[in-house]
């Protein structure tokens, strides 16, 4: 039973037909043990029949180890949207209900190596000197969430420097607990800094810059 | 969980061209993204006339939010709100809407055109139409402060699942305190309804599947006074109005819906708001400044209805159009 009825995949040849580029929907599952794991793999597959510039590679998560650390995914089901670059745009969880779109923004996004961002974002991401990892929580009924996770790749994908990851909270509960995410959508920015709620770009900006200055030693 | 949309995250901001940018008179510039400002867009553009629509933090409004909207007109099966809303903005930006995803900071109606800044720009408009809509209101009790987004909120649809088998209470008697408790019912195993009075104003077959929801329960005349719990919420403490006698509802959250505060900090002292905050309108949607125009929830309180609110974006928008004619015509 296929997971796109036959309109929405129309819709998404649609949205998918002008991609700048090729892409490849690296997907990390196992057989056992993983809550949407063969449904995500399901979904990846049947969106990669859907253009001819999309490809997917499907790998298991604990035979194929050495994969999952070269791309930095630590937990699955997850999803590494990688173009003629991996900008670091991964989806951890299965991208349903309003993350459906995420899921086809970042390939869009990554297809075209482009962001959206505002000038004075794209400056200040091209002067970032240490690692950011954004970690945005998301729940697949939660409107708001889509447009953080969209703004976290495009982050991605303006600099070298930064990874953004979908996290879809209610398949990791354990790292819901630890980053005590009680409302979507939760931003959590290098481990400690965080936004409740949609952030708009200025704002998601600030932190990251703010959670950066915390840990500079003062020379 | 398996369900697949392809609604658009509505966050993305456009960034105008730089010559754009210093500043072309719009016929009409639209302050706010709801059902009344995408509306009254839709009219203006049909209309011919240059409009701009601002949309702000929360695109689509309160119907963004709302998973289920089974009272617009057109959609006998019910249509998902934030796809309403996503809809909507789509005939906008096919009639020639310009859309700019910015907060409005300031407004000068004092002189036309009239001035609207943004957090990224000033846009000047001929005519300008209102409809910021209005947020929910927070109850202001010891507790609600600490735990807002981590235990209290007034988004159901984003925060349901972290209630998964637990209990919560609702606060509100109306429709969205129905219609979110009911869905919140799908998560928690109750969800206990705190209400003022001891009857409820929601729409009657709200009221219907509220009784008939066997996880759902009522406690009436009574009113939440505090937000407990240490590291997480623990529970409310409500006291009963009529009895005066307080006891404490054991709960993992708390939702509330007690009304909105309409969007209109921005314009006092401008127009005319009356004694809640509310625009001030005739039946034409007009303000008390020429030029100006209210739609939605902004300056009607007493229906809150997606379609009202449409009703009156689309008058404020044919309004407009026939104020700029007027102005061509007489000057």
């Amino acid at each position: 039973m296929p997971l796109l009825n036959t309109e929405i995949a129309e819709q998404v040849k649609q949205e998918l037909s002008g991609l700048a580029g090729p892409v490849r929907l690296v997907m990390f599952t196992q057989e056992f043990e993983c809550d949407y794991c063969t449904e995500t793999r399901q979904l990846v597959e049947e969106i990669a029949e859907l253009s001819e510039q999309l490809t997917a590679e499907i790998y298991n998560f604990s035979t194929d180890k050495e994969k999952a650390e070269e791309l930095d995914v630590d937990k699955i089901p997850a999803i590494a949207v990688i173009g003629a670059e991996d900008y670091g745009v991964r989806l951890y969880g299965i991208p349903s209900g309003y993350e459906f779109a995420s899921l086809l923004h970042a390939i869009q996004m990554v297809a075209a190596g482009k962001p959206d961002l505002s000038d004075e974002t794209l400056t200040a991401l091209a002067e970032l000197t240490e690692p950011v990892h954004i970690q945005v929580f998301v729940t697949p009924t939660c409107p708001y969430c889509a447009g953080s996770v969209v703004l976290g790749h495009q982050m991605a994908v303006a600099s070298p420097m930064v990874r953004a990851d979908m996290v879809e909270a209610t398949e990791f509960p354990q790292l819901a607990q630890k980053y005590q995410v009680m409302g979507v959508p939760r931003t959590v920015i290098n481990e400690t800094a965080h936004i409740e709620g949609a952030a708009p770009e200025g704002m998601v900006l600030a932190k990251l810059q703010e959670a950066l200055e915390a840990v500079k030693v003062p020379s | 969980m398996l369900d697949f949309k392809l609604t658009q995250p509505q966050q993305e901001e456009q960034h105008l061209a730089a010559e754009e940018q210093a500043g072309p008179v719009y016929d009409v510039v639209i302050i706010g993204g709801a059902p009344a400002g995408l509306t009254a867009a839709i009219y203006a553009g049909r209309a011919a006339r240059k409009a701009l629509l601002l949309i702000g933090p929360l695109p689509g409004g309160q119907v963004a939010t709302t998973n289920l909207v089974e009272n617009f007109p057109g959609f006998p099966e019910g249509i998902n709100g934030a796809e309403l809303a996503q809809r909507m903005q789509q005939q906008a930006e096919r009639f020639g809407a310009q859309i700019v995803m910015d907060s409005v900071k300031e407004v000068d109606f004092s002189a036309s055109p009239f001035t609207i800044q943004t957090h990224a720009e000033t846009y000047r408009g001929r005519t300008a139409i209102i409809a910021t809509g209005a947020v929910p209101r927070r109850l202001g009790v010891p507790g609600e402060k600490k735990f807002f987004g981590r235990g209290v909120s007034t988004c159901a649809t984003c925060d349901a699942f972290f209630y998964k088998d637990k209990r919560v209470v609702v606060v509100g008697g109306g429709d969205s305190a129905i219609d979110e408790g009911l869905f919140l019912t799908k998560f928690a195993r109750e969800v206990v309804v705190v209400h003022r009075r001891d009857q409820l104003r929601a729409t009657r077959i709200y009221q219907e599947r509220a009784f008939a929801n066997p996880r759902m329960r009522f406690v009436w005349d009574s009113v939440v006074e505090e937000v407990l719990g240490d590291k997480t919420v623990t529970g409310v403490r409500v006291r009963n109005v009529k009895t005066e006698e307080n006891s404490v509802i054991e709960a993992d959250g708390l939702f509330m819906y007690v009304g909105t505060i309409p969007g209109t900090k921005l314009f006092a002292g401008q127009i005319e708001l009356d004694e809640r905050g509310y625009v001030v309108t005739d039946r034409h949607q007009h303000t008390s400044v020429p030029g100006v125009f209210a739609a939605g929830d902004v300056q009607s309180p007493d229906f809150r209805q997606i379609v009202v609110a449409a009703g009156s974006g689309a008058v404020a928008a044919i309004e407009a159009d026939r104020y700029l004619a007027e102005q061509s015509h007489s000057a």
